[in-house]
Formats: C-alpha cells, sequence, structure tokens
C-alpha cells in the first residue's frame, strides 16, 4: 500500500431519502438493489386471503421468478404478509413476530380487513386499522385479492425498496411511543414484548422525539424478567431454606 | 329402517312418561323435546343411560332478551338410532346461572366454558370456569343481546379514509355502505 489514499467520488446521500448516512449513494444504492431481488416472505395467514398465495408462489404465477419466497421464521423473512382479517388475540401475535423480524422488514395488508375491518366492521374483537399498531408499507385492499393483484403489489414494494423509500419500519422505531400506546389500549397497560424496542432504536441510530412517551413509561414500570429464575433446589440447600 | 321406525316410537313412549316434557317430533332423526330446567339432568340421565345418547354434540345458547330469559339446547346425538334429541330448556336471564351437566357428559366442560364467556351464564359444577377464546377481552358478555357490538367498535376503534372510485360512483347512483 502507498501512503497515497485512494480517492473515490462519493455522492452523498439525500436526506429526503431517510438517511443520515452520506454514503448512502453508493453502498445502500447497492444494497437495495440486491434486497428489493431477494425477498423472503413470511405470510402470517389470519384469514382467508391466503387461500390467493399458494397459487401466486407455485407454477401458476410464480413468485420466484421476481425472488419472491415464502420462509418459514420470522427471523429469516422481509416480508409480514397479513393476509385477512385481525382478531384482538392475533394482532397480539403479529406484533411479536414483527418485532422479531429482522430490519429492513416490509408489511403489506392483503385484503380489505386489514384496512377497515372488510366484512368484521361491526365486530367488537377485529382490528380495524393495522397501521395504528405497526408501519404498514402497502396495503392490498379486495376481498380477496387475486394473485395477480398480490404479484402487482410486491412488484410495487420492490420499486419502493429499490427506491429507498421503503422505510417505513424506521418509523416503528421513531413513534414507538404511538405504536405502544396503541396497543396497549387494546392488550392493557401490562402488555410488554421480549424485544426491547428502545435499546434497539439506541443501538441503531433510529432514536427518535416520538420514541419514548408516556406509554413506554408505562412499559418500563411493568417491566418483568421474562423467564423468572426459577432453579430447583433439592437435598441440603432445600432443608435450609425450610429451616 | 323399520328398526330405525321401531325405535323411535319408543323413544316417543319413554318420553311421554317423563314428567313435565313436551315433544315434539320433527322427523325420524330429530326430536325436539322442552323441560323444565329443574327435570333436564334426569331426561339427559336417561337419555345417556337408557336410551344409547352417549355423544353430547352440542350446547347452545339464546338470549331471549324480551323474555327476560336464556335458552339452553342440549344436542345429544345416539349413534344406534342414528337420531337426535335437542332438548330445551329456560332459564331466567338473572342470576343467569345452570348446573353444569359435566358429571353426565364431559365434553359438556368445554361448551360450558365458552357459554360462560359468551352470555355470562355460569354452571355450577363446571371444571374450568376461567376465560377461554376472548383472552383479551374484559368488557361484558359480548354475544348477550344487550352488548351494543356497533357502539363499542365506534367507540374503540378509528377508521380509515377509504373512498375509492368505484365507491364514489355507487355513491352518485344513491348506494353506498348501509349500516
Amino acid at each position: 500500500m502507498s501512503d497515497k489514499q485512494l480517492q473515490i467520488p462519493v455522492e452523498p446521500g439525500h436526506r429526503a431519502a431517510g438517511g443520515t448516512n452520506p454514503y448512502r449513494g453508493v453502498f445502500d444504492r447497492l444494497s437495495d438493489f440486491c434486497r428489493a431481488r431477494s425477498l423472503f416472505l413470511l405470510h402470517y395467514c389470519t384469514g382467508c386471503g391466503a387461500i390467493e398465495l399458494p397459487p401466486a408462489m407455485t407454477s401458476r404465477y410464480d413468485m420466484e421468478r421476481l425472488g419472491i419466497q415464502p420462509m418459514a421464521t420470522p427471523r429469516q423473512a422481509d416480508i409480514l404478509l397479513v393476509t385477512g382479517y385481525v382478531a384482538t388475540k392475533t394482532l397480539k401475535r403479529i406484533m411479536l413476530t414483527y418485532e422479531q423480524m429482522s430490519a429492513p422488514r416490509y408489511v403489506i395488508g392483503i385484503c380489505s380487513c386489514t384496512v377497515n375491518g372488510g366484512m368484521y366492521w361491526q365486530s367488537y374483537a377485529t382490528v380495524k386499522k393495522l397501521n395504528e399498531y405497526l408501519p404498514v408499507d402497502m396495503y392490498i385492499a379486495g376481498c380477496m385479492p387475486r394473485p395477480e393483484a398480490v404479484i402487482v403489489g410486491l412488484q410495487k414494494l420492490m420499486d419502493k425498496i429499490e427506491a429507498g423509500r421503503a422505510e417505513s419500519w424506521k418509523d416503528y422505531y421513531r413513534n414507538y411511543d404511538y405504536y405502544l400506546g396503541k396497543q396497549q389500549a387494546l392488550f392493557g397497560e401490562r402488555w410488554q414484548t421480549p424485544t426491547d424496542i428502545i435499546a434497539e432504536a439506541r443501538r441503531y441510530d433510529l432514536f427518535g422525539p416520538g420514541t419514548l412517551g408516556e406509554h413506554t413509561a408505562l412499559l418500563e414500570q411493568y417491566q418483568q424478567p421474562l423467564e423468572m429464575p426459577s432453579a430447583p433446589v433439592f437435598g441440603r440447600e432445600r432443608e435450609k431454606i425450610e429451616r | 329402517m323399520d328398526s330405525g321406525k321401531e325405535l323411535a316410537s319408543w323413544l316417543d313412549k319413554v318420553l311421554e312418561d317423563f314428567q313435565g316434557v313436551q315433544v315434539r317430533r320433527k322427523s325420524t332423526s330429530r326430536v325436539r323435546v322442552d323441560v323444565d330446567a329443574d327435570a333436564l339432568p334426569a331426561l339427559l340421565e336417561l337419555l345417556q343411560g337408557r336410551a344409547g345418547y352417549v355423544h353430547l354434540s352440542a350446547l347452545s345458547c339464546v338470549d331471549w332478551i324480551d323474555d327476560d330469559e336464556f335458552e339452553l339446547v342440549y344436542h345429544v346425538w345416539s349413534y344406534e338410532t342414528r337420531s337426535l334429541v335437542s332438548a330445551h330448556i329456560r332459564i331466567p336471564r338473572d342470576p343467569g346461572a345452570y348446573l353444569s351437566v359435566y358429571d353426565i357428559y364431559k365434553p359438556a366442560a368445554f361448551f360450558e366454558r365458552d357459554i360462560f364467556e359468551m352470555f355470562g351464564v355460569f354452571f355450577e359444577g363446571s371444571p374450568h370456569m376461567e376465560k377461554f377464546i376472548l383472552t383479551e377481552w374484559d368488557g361484558p358478555p359480548p354475544m348477550r343481546k344487550e352488548f351494543d357490538t356497533r357502539k363499542y367498535v365506534h367507540d374503540t376503534f378509528d377508521w380509515q379514509q377509504y373512498n375509492p372510485e368505484w365507491l364514489q360512483e355507487i355513491r352518485a347512483k344513491g348506494g353506498g355502505i348501509v349500516e
């Protein structure tokens, strides 16, 4: 290596694209290009919309030619596909799933039910607006949308990812207090998940003015260790305790 | 088929002897029995022990708010005669409690727990009366007629602005979403 430094002309990134990193112009554009072509899809089949996914995935419409594959676990998936009505009980599981997914993560709400409750609009047990509880990148309305519509929606998401605009997952960190407040309104103020979103926001430089607030204060107030230390004690140690 | 008819007429005779019972035969395989609430456990015991109605296929509840009564319907099925007996009882809405038939039909625990959650009818002697399906729910039992689900929904949830072109076209013609 010589003393002379290699000069690479680097175009600074645009703040409008949501990046604070000036090198976004090069590396992130490349990674966005690759990311948009390799999407793993976690289909959380909450309702009837799931029935349109097998034809979309298999030989008839073949989503794999676009680089989209189904994935079995949330930790390895990029897209969370919520396919149908979301009951309050289901939403709890969706939140646990969503928070487990590694960033960047994208959420698509399929069917009218995720938009406004759909045909379950007057049900006490069905959540109406999915994007109150987690940031949704895209809705594909319809009851149910045909596989073509699902694929067009996914293509639009791919375009969005490639353009660096699919960044609503950052909103979950920046406005965590809002989302948590909506979740607490349904699940009670003692609601907590295994994922420490606030710490993640600090770690990944996504801490925003809306990250902390009254709802996260409640979260910290009721925070409990997830696994209670309960190693069984036998023999003389137990006798000591009993004495 | 003849034996089925014979069994059916035999069942009618057995039920005629039972006091406080009104039997309405719908077909060879369906009988509706209206019975006093006190006599129901004895009737079910008779049906299960003597007539082979070993399968409690469902236990349903109807809220007759104008009569101030709950109706409980016990559907029991016999594999031998291939017929269903629906035993209907009425219990007062207040306090809305009844005896469990868990000791006669074990699957009753499942249905009773469900009805307690949805209608608030307490079954004395049922082994599990805690939350079942609505684990995130602390409101009133939602299937009771006095529970206004539409009001609850409007109070609890917000709505998305959703006014696509096709809906505007329908509205222009005088249609639209009907509540």
